[in-house]
Order: structure tokens, then sequence, then C-alpha cells
């Protein structure tokens, strides 16, 4: 038989092993988002460089596509694990995050076509950083690096490269997050 | 007054019940998943989760993912009775209801 103390590790290591396999099944599920979404803004800002003009239908295109693939990614991981995890609130909170930055740039900030850049790119990495708050650092590595190299671009990237640069740092960066995070 | 499941109480085979315990439903872990989290050897792993679906505690499942094998352990019915039972008696020791 063991003491109290043998039996207080015994449990303190179950309750750690159960913290590390849900942050597993956070990050794998979030990896395989962050890859769809990356790509996704990687061909919507390289799309935009070449056809300015058609700005706007490409990122309706992105959102549309970016939803509809992460319900598609919710079912697949929903059928393996038995836990849906974008559902219709988390649509409608998505949804509701989407108004709130178009109000922000162009109700009240009337942005510039390389300040909505910027904008949307920081606006989306400060959810990733509140996420890492309750789901693991990796989130916040990740919007910090790439919030960082977003304002290096906008302040230092001149004229037409920055879409480009973004799509690297923006598009590629979640990709390349994501597959780190899937390592982790 | 209930005991402590031997089977499971060795520490590697604990990690391995409390992780996939801690899965919802018929859900399981590959085998690689389940050596990142637990940190152990293959050699090692292999050996304990043996153990355990020799008791009827975990399943071990063999497939190709197209041209690679993988191999997914899931607990049983039975496994995830032993450990809630294990579980419970290791609470009861640290009550003080069992020395």
């Amino acid at each position: 038989m063991i003491d109290s103390k043998q039996a207080a590790e015994a449990l303190a290591d179950i309750d750690d092993m159960v913290h590390r396999v849900r942050q597993s099944r956070v990050y794998d599920l979030a990896s395989q988002m962050m890859i769809l979404w990356g790509g996704l803004v990687f061909a919507a800002n390289f799309a935009t460089w070449l056809w300015p003009h058609q700005g706007y239908y490409f990122w309706i295109a992105v959102y549309i596509l970016g939803i509809a693939g992460s319900f598609a990614i919710s079912g697949s991981n929903r059928s393996s694990s038995g836990v849906r995890s974008f559902d219709a609130r988390m649509l409608i909170a998505f949804l509701m995050f989407i108004a709130f930055g178009f109000f922000c740039s162009l109700v009240l900030g009337h942005f510039t076509p390389r300040q909505q850049g910027a904008f949307w790119t920081i606006y989306f990495m400060l959810f990733y950083a509140l996420a890492g708050l309750w789901f693991g650092r990796a989130f916040i590595v990740i919007a910090a690096a790439i919030t960082v190299l977003t304002l290096v671009g906008y302040f230092f990237v001149t004229g037409d490269t920055f879409l480009p640069w973004m799509a690297v740092v923006n598009g590629g960066g979640l990709i390349v997050g994501g597959l780190w995070m899937r390592r982790s | 007054m209930a005991e402590l499941d031997d089977i499971i109480h060795q520490p590697l085979r604990l990690k391995i019940m409390a992780a996939l315990n801690s899965l919802p439903g018929a859900a399981g872990l590959e085998f690689s998943r389940l050596k990142k989290l637990t940190g152990a050897t293959d050699g090692n792993l292999g050996a304990h989760i043996e153990t355990l679906a020799k008791a009827g505690y975990v399943s071990v499942d063999k497939a190709f993912v197209g041209k690679k094998p993988q191999t997914t352990v899931t607990a049983t019915a039975a496994g995830r009775g032993a450990f809630a039972r294990h579980v419970a008696t290791l609470q009861e020791i640290i009550a003080g209801r069992q020395v």
C-alpha cells in the first residue's frame, strides 16, 4: 500500500496527463485550421497584388472558403474524437468578430488598403493571443511573431511589395505556425 | 476496502490510462501521439501497452493509413472502470480512509 503523499503524486500525474492530452487535441485541431487559413490568406494576398481591383472578391472568397473549411475540419475531427469544435455558436462569434473589424476599418476608420492589410492581420493575431491564454503558449508565440513582422512590413516595406510581404508573413506564418504546433 | 490496481499503478501505465481515459467515447490515441505525451521509448511503451491489453484494459488496432502503418490504442469499458476505481482508491488514501 502507498501513503497519502504517493497517492497525491499519482493523482497529480493523472491531472498533468489529462492537461497534456487536452492541449495536444487543441493544438492538433488548431494546426489544421491554421494551415487552411494560412493557405487561403497566402493566395488572397498574392491575388490582390496581381489583380488589385478584384481584391474584395478574393477576400470574400477567403472568408467563405475558410468558414466552410473550418466546418469540414471540425466535422472530420468530430468523427474521430466525438467532439465538435466549430459549431453554430463559434460561427456567430466569428461573424461578430469580422463585423466589428469591418466597423472599425471602414466606418470609423476609413483605412487605406495598406492599413487594412496590417489591421486585419493584427486583429486576428489578437484573437490568437487571447486564445493562447487558455489553450497554450504556442498561440501567443505565433501571434507575437506574425504581429511583429506585420508591423515591420507596414513601416519599412514600401509600395506594392507590401502585399507579397503579407502573403509570406501572414499566410506563410500561419502555415509554418500550424506545422510547428502540430509537432509541439 | 478498495485496493489499488497493480496493473494500472505502474507509473507509465498510469499515464497511458490517464491519457486514454480523458478521451470521449470510443476515441483512441495513435502510438506516436501516446509516445510524445508520455515521453516513453518505443519499446517501453509497447511493452506496457501489451500488459494493459492482456488485462483487457485497452484495445490495440493496427491499420494502414496510405502506406504508413498506424497503431491506435483505446481504453476499453473494463479499463475505464478499473481506472475510475483506481482513482477513487487514491482519493480515499489521501482522505485518510486507508493506510
